[in-house]
């Protein structure tokens, strides 16, 4: 009688491991590459620019949507009102300085209404966040 | 007579290691932003259009609310904006550049104004809305 080899047995774990290598890839790749934002209000679409003032003290950070609405925190204010406000805001943020993160296609008018006030609150400088254009 | 040992298997499991890993990984994924943000400073503008400097020494840049820019009154591309603020200054740094945006103009044309003066390197850039142009 003819007899065949026993197929060998491959242990359980082996073909795991590219598949953890890959993973593994992956990870490092995300953990190097991304940088963590905290969560956002409103999704806004940034105007794109090249200058970097590159500044280390963390900035509030206010919204300004495309209709022209401000956002402090989690409240909605219209920008004429936003300068009454940003002071307890700033407080609560524990900083003086401010980011203001606008829309590309928001009002030039609410921006500078906007900036007004802050400047009643007295913020002397602003700073506009923006997407790197190269 | 005795028993034989159990033989432990070659390896521990995996597993755990794997769900872990994964449970990572999707963490990351979900929360990592790769959009490059920049900062530009500007300076916050007095409440009224009265606190703008208006003699000689003044540079304006107007945004219109058709989305046009113009630069000391003459019409200028999105691209010739840059050249035309230069022009305009003829290499005296210590004019102020004003920018006026008239209700209807946009943030982008706001920030490219801006960029423009301070890339053409002028120190003081003062800002202001309007409701109309008046030339």
């Amino acid at each position: 009688m003819i007899e065949f080899d026993e197929p060998r047995r491959r242990p359980p774990y082996e073909t795991m491991v590219p598949l953890i290598n890959v993973v593994f890839l992956l990870l490092i790749f995300f953990l190097l590459a991304g940088t963590m934002e905290p969560s956002e209000p409103v999704k806004v679409a940034l105007p794109s620019g090249q200058i970097d003032d590159k500044n280390s003290r963390l900035p509030a950070t206010l919204y300004l949507e495309k209709d022209g609405f401000v956002w402090l925190g989690k409240n909605m204010v219209p920008p004429e009102l936003s300068g009454l406000m940003v002071k307890g805001f700033m407080k609560e943020e524990g900083t003086d300085r401010i980011a203001i993160k606008a829309d590309q296609d928001a009002p030039a008018d609410a921006l500078l209404t906007l900036m007004e006030g802050l400047r009643k609150a007295g913020v002397k400088e602003v700073t506009l966040q923006t997407e790197s254009a190269r | 007579m005795f028993e034989e040992p159990i033989r432990r298997r070659g390896l521990f499991s995996l597993t755990p290691l794997i769900d872990v890993v994964f449970q990572l990984l999707i963490f990351f994924m979900l929360t990592t932003t790769f959009m490059h943000t920049q900062l530009l400073t500007v300076t916050t503008p007095a409440a009224s259009e009265g606190g703008l400097p208006q003699d000689a020494n003044v540079v304006e840049i107007w945004l219109m609310a058709d989305g046009s820019t113009r630069v000391a009154e003459k019409p200028v591309t999105a691209d010739g904006l840059g050249a035309a603020v230069k022009a305009a200054l003829g290499g005296r740094m210590d004019l102020t550049v004003s920018i006026f945006a008239e209700k209807g103009s946009r943030t982008q044309a706001f920030v490219a104004a801006v960029e423009a003066a301070r890339l053409a390197g002028v120190k003081n850039v003062a800002t202001a809305k309007v409701d109309k142009f008046k030339p």
